[in-house]
């Protein structure tokens, strides 16, 4: 997909309705990798020291690590549960709408018994929908869990799927929809993604009124920036680039070509640092603890350019 | 007795087929009468749970025994379940015709515990 599609616009207009008014940063970036999280709390970090009240969702529930780089621990607890059917055996008619109803086959209907759940469930309540006699109802099992932990004018949000699960995607939204409710109350709302350009990020890019790719000069870099630019199009959002690494030799040129053909500009450019390594081992944002260092200046730099122009 | 024989094509002289979720066809023998009637296995291209589905297609179709190559934890629970007798060891050098007359002589071992793990079925995605 070189030229992107775009989505209806009543869609786009549908899938990023939010109902408050603080701006909202997306910070994803396709490959893995390549800095998004450290891009995301040294931009969060760099915004509360400039007294701004941040929120930080981290919307990478299958490996949450804003929390390590900001060294802080998981506070408020709330479990995230899905749906799961529970059949009432004097209702169900062994029909086996359900069973065809569901899509991953885990529904099983011995000849005349009730249907079993036997397989895996994701919680899509297809088959709650397609019993005609009320049958089915509604159980719940846990999928994982979302955290909130304030320290002065950062706040983040953020959670976490139980290790062998597989709905990460009810994980997500239960993030973004816990911090969404309470995101009025911020001056700046930023939310880092997971890798890739699958629902999930899909999901965690909803309702961001700006979006930064994060990547590297690398073959796989360009390759995947260019897929997530093709994303970030089609969901009808304005994305930048911002370039990790930005001094390895490499694909740089390739890089420019692909911002300039998503109508995307490369707005920040990070070299390598010794003193950022040292500050993620460390568990604290360079721009806290090394604010003399070059990335420091960048991601500071980026945080003033975003209050100059939303805040 | 309904015996249901996985089979790569639709009658008894195709070449058995030793997976069962992701079996192309199943051949529902009546080992009395030896009328065969072949039932496409639609659960085959599931990306999910395809032994469950293609347990719910045989005992639809009112199999009393399965004969196939493996089966894993998911279509074994469900086959027992439908009170479907499982018999393992198919192999896919055998056509169907073949593996029907190895059976009546007795020549495949009932399984009492399912042989593979998860996704053991050999389902295209993890093989």
């Amino acid at each position: 997909m070189v030229t992107a599609e775009k989505l209806p616009k009543e869609i786009i207009t549908a899938i990023h309705r939010k109902d408050f008014k603080t701006p909202v940063i997306g910070v994803t970036g396709g490959k893995g990798g390549v800095g998004k999280t450290t891009v995301a709390v040294n931009l969060a970090e760099a915004l509360a020291e400039m007294d701004y009240k941040v929120l930080l969702a981290d919307a990478d529930v299958d490996a949450p690590d804003a929390a390590i780089l900001l060294g802080l621990p998981l506070e408020n607890p709330v479990d995230v549960f899905i749906a799961m059917p529970l059949i009432d055996e004097e209702k169900c008619t062994s029909c086996g709408d359900c069973v065809h109803a569901c899509r991953r086959n885990a529904l099983f209907l011995p000849r005349g018994k009730v249907p079993i759940l036997m397989g895996e469930c994701n919680g899509c309540e297809a088959c709650f929908m397609a019993c005609p006699t009320g049958a089915i109802y509604r159980g719940e099992r846990p999928v994982g869990k979302t955290y909130k932990t304030e320290r002065g004018n950062l706040t983040l949000y953020t959670g976490e799927i139980i290790p062998g699960v597989e709905e990460s995607a009810f994980v997500v939204n239960a993030v973004k929809m816990r911090a969404f409710k309470e995101a009025g109350a911020f001056d700046i709302v930023i939310i880092d993604t997971s890798p890739g350009t699958h629902c999930n990020v899909i999901n965690a890019l909803r309702g961001c009124d700006a979006v930064y790719a994060v990547t590297e000069p690398t073959p796989l870099g360009a390759h995947d920036l260019s897929r997530i630019l093709d994303l970030v199009e089609f969901i009808g959002l304005n994305g930048s680039v911002v370039l990790n690494r930005s001094d390895l030799p490499g694909a740089r040129d390739e890089i420019d070509a692909i911002a300039k053909r998503h109508n995307a500009a490369v707005t920040v450019d990070i070299p390598m640092d010794e003193l950022l390594m040292k500050s993620c081992a460390e568990g604290i944002p360079v721009v806290g603890t090394y604010p003399e260092a070059e990335s420091s200046k960048r991601f500071i730099k980026m945080a003033e350019d975003i209050a100059g122009e939303c805040l | 007795m309904k015996l249901c024989i996985t089979s790569s094509g639709r009658d008894l002289d195709a070449l058995a087929d030793e997976r069962f979720g992701r079996a192309e066809f199943f051949l529902i023998v009546d080992t009395d009468t030896l009328s065969v009637e072949a039932v496409m296995n639609t659960a085959q291209a599931a990306g999910q749970g395809a032994g469950i589905g293609a347990a719910q297609i045989i005992a639809d179709k009112g199999a009393d025994a399965l004969l196939t190559g493996v089966v894993g934890p998911n279509a074994f629970q469900s086959l027992k379940e439908a009170g479907i007798i499982i018999y393992e060891g198919l192999s896919d050098n055998d056509t169907a015709r073949e593996a029907l007359e190895k059976f009546k002589k007795g020549g495949y071992r009932e399984a009492s515990a399912p042989s593979g793990g998860p996704g053991h079925g050999r389902g295209r995605g993890r093989w």
